[in-house]
């Protein structure tokens, strides 16, 4: 609505200036705040329409449509015939339409009732099309009152719907303002057409004479005024047609530069000249019209035809005084008087013109010839020129392929020069190399030779040389036999020494009564075998424990046996897991048994032990040894000790019986 | 009783390390030494309980003595039993 309302403004320059100005500066505040009023009041517009006197914005709906609001009003409201019904209330006047709209539906579902038939149906459904597009159109003009969107859409797109829309918006407004509905109406009754057409600043103030005189005339004059530009454009655009050749031939600027000149002297005239020549007519036909109308206006059409060889200043001064002259005639009133010598100066001056003109087409007829003349001679001298130039580059180019010849043969003689001392160079390198070579052959054959020389020599050296090293050899083998025999000696030496040190530790042995240590003997034996790796091993043999404490001789050790056989003989007896009762019955069994004699044969504990008793007695170590070890469990267990001491004077008899061997085979050896 | 079989088996040991002969006899010796305590400790608690509860009665007196004496052969047997088995284990 808002929107629509300024154009209708801008529209109509013819409406009150306050009430646009109102309605500008409403629009105004509503844009500007954007407060709720304005948009609330649109919404509230329903209920309280009445009371509110925001009714500004309709009103400037109407004003809107100029052309078709006039003629609907009285239409419409015939039509809605409701609206006198609800009119005291003054309510939305978009409602009122609603309301009509919605009886009539019923009536035409009862006509189908009655009848059947094609055109009864197709009249029924026109009318019932009619019908609603009734009803949706006047729905569609009541709510755009109410939603401003709507009222957009509406207006934009539903035909007529802008103009029912204003029309209801209009009737609302005189509702509420008669007397301005009034004022409107008396001015929308004014006829608006007239005054576009007078309205606007005239050029004339005072005068408000007959138009159709003044506009005649104008018409005239300005024809006139465009025939006499045209031609002064043509010689214009003669000029720059000049122009541009002039700018090619350079030759000849002289001749061609007068033409432009008197040309551009044209141009700039005729403009004032026009202008002083209108502005002077325009008062004279004036003045003649005022006193005698229709009288003198053939005097003054005489000036336009100076107009046509006004061009020269000579003639437009003629003219000029001819026409000052003519007015002051014509202020006179002596037209009657000098009109005729006045037509015959006329005449002269067509004819003085003429001349002129005559004189010109001559001149210019001349102007042609020379500038032909001298196209011509410029031609000539370009064709020569061009004939001049070519022949100098004829000329050039030979002169150059002269040089191009010249230069290509000297780079080739220097390039042959050039290759021939490369050859040159070759064939003395290839010289130098095979002399090289001849010199490095010889050398090689010198030397050759030298070799084979010493070869010889070298033979015949060794030959001699081989006799001396065998005396040497055999020399060396003596003094090998030498040493050798001092070896031998030193042996025989120390196997002696080493017989010594063995006996020495056999008698010590032998001789104590007691178990006594024989380690010193032991050491001094390692001493004197000096690393024998079989002497070594056989002391390694020994217990530690035989020759730091000693060894237990014979008789001890048969004593010893005797008090072992005793306790062994108790537990002969034992089972294999045995108990007390078990202990105690062999304990007391084992007295019972028979003791035999001498080697007796069995496996069981008293014939083992009658052998060892004997073979103790014959001195025979190793074999008591040997059957004692075959007792086992408790008897073993009870002669572990005594097993001890016998293996450790077995191992120390062995060790010296092996030291002695190897004593007695070094003897042999050094022998 | 535990603090003479605790006793006994150090100086065995110590005995039995010098000489393998007297391994037997040792086991022995503490056997028998064994028992006779251990039935005289039993004795007495038997004397001691036939005056108190028996009305010194003869029999708790033998049977306590019988079962220092049991006690004494059984701990025998085993010793005896434990180094049979250690004989095994050696061979």
């Amino acid at each position: 609505m808002l929107r629509t309302s300024i154009r209708s403004v801008r529209a109509l320059g013819s409406r009150p200036v306050t009430a646009a100005a109102g309605r500008q500066w409403q629009i105004a505040a509503a844009r500007r705040v954007t407060v709720s009023g304005q948009r609330s009041y649109a919404d509230n517009k329903k209920p309280s329409i009445a009371d509110s006197t925001p009714a500004v914005l309709p009103s400037s709906e109407t004003l809107t449509s100029p052309s078709t609001p006039p003629p609907p009003p009285p239409q419409t409201v015939p039509t809605s015939t409701i609206s006198p019904e609800e009119a005291p209330l003054t309510p939305p006047p978009a409602a009122p339409p609603a309301a009509p709209a919605t009886p009539p539906p019923p009536p035409p579902p009862s006509q189908p009732r009655r009848k059947g038939g094609f055109f009864r149906k197709l009249r029924n459904y026109f009318l019932t099309l009619t019908l609603l597009g009734a009803l949706g159109f006047g729905g569609g003009v009541w709510y755009s009152r109410i939603n401003d969107n709507f009222h957009d859409f509406f207006t934009e797109y539903i035909p007529y719907g802008e103009q029912a829309v204003l029309y209801l918006e209009e009737l609302d407004f005189r509702k509420r303002f008669p007397n301005a509905v009034n004022k409107v109406r008396a001015r929308d009754a004014g006829e608006q057409v007239k005054i576009p057409a007078q309205s606007g600043a005239s050029w004339r103030v005072a005068d408000s004479g007959e138009p159709a005189g003044r506009q005649s005339s104008a018409l005239s004059k300005v024809a006139a005024v465009k025939e006499a530009v045209k031609p002064k454009k043509e010689p214009v655009v003669e000029v720059k047609k000049e122009a541009a050749p002039k700018v090619v031939e350079a030759k000849e600027p002289a001749k061609v530069v007068p033409t432009p000149v008197v040309a551009e002297v044209k141009e700039v005239t005729p403009a004032p000249v026009a202008a002083a020549v209108s502005a002077p007519k325009k008062k004279p036909f004036k003045a003649p019209e005022v006193d005698e109308p229709s009288r003198w206006p053939p005097s003054s059409p005489i000036d336009p035809l100076a107009i046509q060889d006004a061009a020269e200043p000579v003639v437009q001064d003629l003219v000029r005084m001819l026409n000052d002259i003519i007015t002051v005639v014509n202020h006179d009133g002596a037209n009657d008087k000098y009109g005729a010598t006045i037509g015959k100066a006329k005449n002269e001056l067509n004819k003085v013109g003429r001349k002129i003109r005559d004189i010109k087409a001559a001149v210019e007829k001349d102007a042609a010839k020379q500038i032909k003349l001298r196209v011509d001679d410029f031609d000539r001298a370009a064709n020569e020129l061009v004939s001049r130039i070519e022949g100098a580059m004829s000329a050039q180019e030979t002169q150059w392929r002269h040089e191009f010849e010249a230069e290509m043969e000297r780079v080739k003689k220097s390039y042959d020069e050039k290759v021939k001392l490369i050859q040159d160079r070759e064939r003395k390198l290839g010289e130098e190399k095979a002399s090289n070579r001849l010199l490095e052959q010889a050398v090689e054959l010198q030397r050759q030779f030298a070799r084979d020389v010493k070869k010889h020599v070298e033979e015949e050296r060794d030959g001699r040389l081989s006799k001396l090293q065998d005396l040497a050899a055999a020399v060396i083998d003596l003094e090998k036999l030498t040493t050798g025999w001092n070896d031998v000696v030193d042996t025989n030496l120390r196997t002696q020494q080493l017989h010594v040190a063995v006996d020495a530790v056999r008698a010590s042995l032998e001789d104590s009564q007691h178990p006594r240590p024989f380690i010193k003997e032991l050491v001094a034996l390692k001493e004197i075998a000096s690393e024998d790796p079989v002497v070594d091993a056989a002391i390694a043999s020994i217990n530690p424990s035989a020759y730091q404490r000693g060894i237990s001789t014979s008789a001890e050790l048969v004593d010893r046996f005797r008090r072992v056989a005793t306790e062994v003989r108790k537990a002969s007896l034992l089972p294999e897991d045995a108990g007390v009762a078990s202990h105690a019955s062999s304990y007391v069994l084992s007295k019972l048994l028979f003791k035999k004699q001498g080697l007796a044969a069995g496996d069981d504990v008293e014939s083992i032990l009658t052998r060892t008793q004997t073979y103790l007695e014959e001195g025979d170590l190793d074999n008591a040894a040997r059957e004692m070890n075959g007792l086992s469990g408790w008897a073993k267990t009870l002669s572990r000790d005594w097993m001890g001491e016998v293996r450790k004077v077995l191992e120390v008899q062995q060790a010296l019986e092996v030291i002695q061997a190897e004593a007695r085979l070094q003897s042999l050896k050094v022998e | 009783m535990p603090e003479t079989s605790t006793t006994s088996p150090t100086p065995s040991r110590a005995v039995a390390r010098p000489v393998s002969e007297a391994l037997l006899n040792e086991k022995w010796d503490l056997c028998l030494s064994n028992a006779l305590i251990k039935s005289t400790l039993g004795l007495g608690f038997g004397v001691v309980f036939s005056v108190l509860l028996f009305k010194r009665r003869a029999w708790p007196a033998f049977v306590g003595a019988g079962f220092g004496a049991g006690r004494a052969y059984e701990e025998c047997n085993f010793s005896l039993k434990q180094a049979a088995k250690e004989i095994k284990k050696q061979a």
